[in-house]
């Protein structure tokens, strides 16, 4: 098995038990996974146990993915998940899945300070609906079709989104004091 | 500031690497690496719908056969080609959206909420159409007795279609238990203008369109203890 082959044909790999095909996909998806799942994290400790929970999941639901189809859509559909349920479980139910499931961009930006990294900076002033889509699109490269299936949304929702973020980083971004900063450049 | 400049930014940002910890990576993999062993792919969608509206359809049937053909024997042609070619068409709906549910990363084009209500005010359309008579002669006894057979006969459709997509994989146990719902009340109904003779528009409005709604929220609440077992 080619370890540099594309990610569709390394989940084949894997539904057919090879292991070596299941370590190079946790070794190239991880970072992007650990980093939309970081997101709004309170607790950076956080995200390691959501992408270990998040590939166990990968694991036993692997027989669901169908070959030839896009693997990313279907690993963020789970990702997603995870991290919903991860919110329900902290009893931050309503606030945040009113804002993944429904869009809502009258939603505050949120309150927690970024970490200092670049892309999380960038898109902190977005509602989680908007910063997912955007994450998916901008740091995963999936289409637009694929994010619609990852986020359960119609691609004409997933669109609007994409819209209305990069308003507000139109706006976010425009900000003298940022410019200056260099936050942008 | 254009959306290629915020382009830019974004893919400059992205291109920053996010270092997760090797130990991590190992961990994972060698929780995994215990459990590795080829696994059987699920069939197509198409399969899977298939199969789905085979069993509501087949639930219907027998349903029907236990109780008798009453109901489309009082139906004049035109009214049986609406009424159950409506419902065939909304059961199939209802079978692609379930499965979509049930497979992550499929695609998704209506919501639950959104299904329930096409499925209630469609029927409602068709029963307003073709049925006149307003009287409510009996409304609450011939009522609850076709709302509980209804119901009774969506419970082995629900529990047969959860046993069909076992092996897939409901992303949000709720959204699928309701679609589920919605599915099987579509068989309990079916079960009701096969066999229920009664053609007053209140019954009908009522009490067989209601089986859908009902059979949705137990579908939902079943998802929602599952999901905080």
């Amino acid at each position: 098995m080619d370890m540099d082959g594309n990610l569709e044909a390394l989940m084949a790999a894997y539904q057919a038990g090879d292991f070596a095909a299941a370590r190079s996909l946790i070794n190239r998806l991880s970072p992007q996974l650990h980093r939309f799942l970081d997101a709004q994290s309170s607790n950076p400790a956080d995200a390691d146990d959501l992408l270990q929970e998040a590939w166990l999941r990968i694991h036993r639901a692997r027989h669901t993915y169908r070959p030839e189809k896009p693997v990313l859509p279907w690993i963020y559909a789970i990702a997603r998940r995870v991290r919903i349920d991860h919110y329900r479980r902290q009893g931050r139910t309503t606030r945040h899945e009113q804002s993944w499931e429904q869009l809502d961009d009258k939603m505050s930006a949120s309150p927690e300070a970024p970490r200092g990294e670049e892309l999380e900076a960038l898109l902190a002033p977005l509602s989680e609906s908007q910063r997912e889509v955007l994450e998916m699109l901008k740091v995963a490269g999936m289409s637009l079709e694929e994010v619609a299936r990852a986020t359960s949304c119609s691609v004409g929702s997933v669109k609007q989104k994409v819209h209305r973020a990069y308003e507000k980083l139109r706006q976010t971004m425009s900000l003298p004091e940022l410019t200056r900063s260099g936050s942008v450049q | 500031m254009r959306d290629t400049e915020i382009d830019e930014a974004l893919a400059k940002a992205a291109r920053v690497p996010r270092e997760v910890p090797a130990e991590l990576l190992t961990r994972i993999a060698d929780t995994i690496e215990p459990a590795m062993q080829p696994v059987r792919v699920l069939p197509s969608t198409w399969v899977l719908i298939g199969g789905l509206v085979l069993i509501s359809g087949a639930v219907a049937l027998l349903g029907a056969a236990r109780a008798g053909f009453q109901g489309v024997e009082a139906l004049a042609i035109p009214a049986r080609v609406l009424i159950f070619g409506t419902l065939a068409l909304l059961t199939c709906v209802a079978a692609a959206q379930l499965v979509s549910e049930w497979i992550p990363g499929s695609p998704r084009r209506l919501t639950p909420a959104a299904l329930l209500a096409l499925v209630s005010l469609t029927l409602l359309g068709v029963f307003t159409l073709l049925f006149h008579d307003y009287r409510t002669e009996h409304f609450l006894t011939t009522g609850l007795a076709c709302f509980s057979t209804g119901l009774l006969h969506a419970a082995p459709a629900a529990l047969l279609g959860w046993w069909w997509l076992r092996r897939g994989w409901a992303m949000d146990t709720v959204s699928a238990g309701l679609t589920a719902g919605v599915l099987a009340g579509l068989a309990g109904m079916t079960v009701l203008e096969l066999n229920c003779t009664d053609s007053q528009a209140p019954h009908v409005l009522v009490w067989h369109t209601l089986v859908v709604p009902a059979s949705a929220a137990v579908g939902a609440v079943a998802g929602r203890l599952l999901r905080s077992l």
